[in-house]
């Protein structure tokens, strides 16, 4: 990538994906660049001004929003090729590593901690699998959870799921059926279903 | 003969190879000589032959890690000859294949130490019987700390989730990113021009890597591009230490993108070592953690840490 203007780089660069990464894959860089470029985010104090994460922020929306649509990505990957080319003739991008490292690093230790980030619920679980474009029927063939079972979570429809042992180890599926942290979805859903039925 | 140079040629002519790390990156108790030390010991349980060598500008107390009294020789008893070779100042513990060599502090005041000392003091270095140096340079960040980081075959820095440690970081690594590419180039108006980049409201309106690459190819665009490629080989190491949740482990890959973004260049994410009581008293108590008490969750994290550096052997 060498040392490019953000305006420079290319969608993939900005999300530190690979031009061939998966829907998740950009997903999960995409919530990691959110996470990362923020105006309070500890990470960019003092390296960056305001204005510049402001920029960095709005570059990776739009990365994201292209290369998640599918005819969009296809359609920037056909106006972009030799930038996006070049960048996979470079050695191979950081994501692989990235995400091995990150295996690796919170692998070993079985200490849960609290989490502070966004929560994941019925709705923002929809949310997710939409715009990775999958759609339900795919979640319940892979993951053997049926549709009324899937669509009762997303609605956050309480009542008709099943008991807290079963759920747990759906919403387990679920959650890495799309690639997402499941530790963090069980534990999001779950403490939010419980505050729900306190009122 | 510059100081790199020396070092890489020293590093060919000495029959056993041996991995050199340097431990640094600003801000003073974020934990780098406890890491020093813990890892020291850790790699020399795994049969791997260390010395650890105390360059804390601020005040060697590398043996407080290891339980050992201060020491009686330092570097400085070589420097000025009384001794005659360098081993005879290092100084054995009670861990098998490691050793200490105490008092380099002296070495990276810059100003009172010779370069042909420096030399000698190198060659003398690369010349001690063992398979890893790990240098303690402390808080520093004058020129010859900076060249010690960037000449190691891995600089290693050591920081806290807190945004004044992670702003000594970053200022330590602007530093020695500059050196970096000022030492990768060659025309005297480029060198200028990376000198006038270090001070934010220089002139020319250069606030970031890229505006400065953008104004060197105005000047000179081999040089430019040396810069490019020499942003994209410098791979210095973060290890994340009082980590006390999971967001904070995340900030290890954030500082991380953040480098990417700003520097061009690869941050690898070594690991990270969690907040632990157990910590603190065991240096209260001089004893270093992961031989009093290896099932800490940060004496854990200490060896995950030490594993990944053996494997890079």
């Amino acid at each position: 990538m060498g040392m490019k203007g953000i305006k420079d780089q290319t969608y993939y660069e900005i999300l530190e994906v690979s031009p061939t990464a998966t829907a998740k894959e950009i997903q999960r860089a995409y919530e990691h660049a959110k996470e990362t470029f923020h105006a309070d985010s500890v990470a960019v104090y003092s390296l960056f001004s305001e204005k510049e994460v402001k920029e960095i922020e709005e570059a990776a929306e739009e990365a994201y929003r292209v290369l998640m649509d599918e005819s969009s990505r296809r359609s920037y990957d056909r106006t972009h090729s030799r930038a996006v080319g070049e960048q996979s003739l470079e050695e191979p991008f950081d994501s692989q590593v990235a995400s091995r490292e990150k295996r690796a690093s919170l692998s070993f230790t079985d200490l849960s901690f609290n989490v502070e980030m966004e929560h994941y619920r019925g709705r923002e679980l929809k949310q997710v699998r939409e715009r990775m474009g999958i759609d339900l029927q795919t979640v319940s063939k892979e993951t053997k959870i049926s549709l009324r079972i899937l669509e009762s979570l997303e609605e956050d429809n309480f009542e008709n799921l099943p008991a807290l042992v079963y759920l747990k180890g759906f919403l387990k599926s679920y959650a890495q059926c799309l690639g997402l942290d499941s530790q963090k979805v069980v534990e999001d859903y779950l403490q939010f279903m419980r505050e729900s039925k306190k009122k | 003969m510059g100081l790199e140079r020396a070092f890489r040629v020293g590093q060919a002519q000495t029959s056993n190879r041996k991995m050199i790390w340097t431990i640094g990156g600003g801000k003073g108790g974020s934990g780098k000589s406890f890491i020093t030390a813990n890892l020291g010991i850790c790699l020399s349980k795994l049969g791997i032959r260390v010395v650890l060598i105390d360059a804390d500008l601020g005040g060697a107390n590398l043996h407080t890690f290891l339980g050992i009294s201060p020491p009686a020789l330092s570097l400085s008893d070589f420097i000025k000859k009384r001794v005659s070779h360098l081993r005879e100042v290092l100084i054995p513990t009670a861990v098998p294949n490691l050793q200490l060599l105490t008092g380099a502090q002296d070495l990276l005041n810059a100003a009172d130490t010779k370069s042909v000392q420096k030399r000698r003091l190198i060659r003398s270095i690369q010349s001690l019987e063992s398979d890893t140096i790990l240098v303690d340079l402390g808080a520093g960040n004058s020129l010859s700390v900076l060249d010690f980081f960037l000449m190691s075959d891995g600089g290693i820095l050591v920081v806290t989730p807190e945004p004044t440690s992670i702003e000594n970081t970053y200022r330590f690594l602007k530093s020695a990113f500059y050196r970096r590419l000022k030492q990768s180039v060659s025309s005297a108006s480029v060198k200028a021009l990376i000198d006038d980049a270090m001070d934010r409201k220089n002139e020319m309106g250069i606030q970031t890597p890229h505006d400065l690459v953008k104004a060197a190819m105005r000047m000179d665009e081999t040089d430019a591009q040396r810069m490019v490629e020499e942003a994209g080989t410098f791979h210095p190491n973060l290890i994340l230490n009082q980590v006390r949740s999971k967001k904070d482990i995340e900030i290890g890959f954030s500082i991380r993108s953040a480098c990417l973004k700003y520097f061009g260049m690869h941050l690898h994410y070594l690991g990270y070592v969690v907040y632990d009581q157990d910590v603190s008293n065991s240096i209260r108590r001089r004893r270093p953690l992961v031989l009093e008490n290896s099932r800490s969750r940060a004496a854990q994290c200490v060896m995950e840490i030490a594993s990944k550096l053996a494997d890079s052997h």
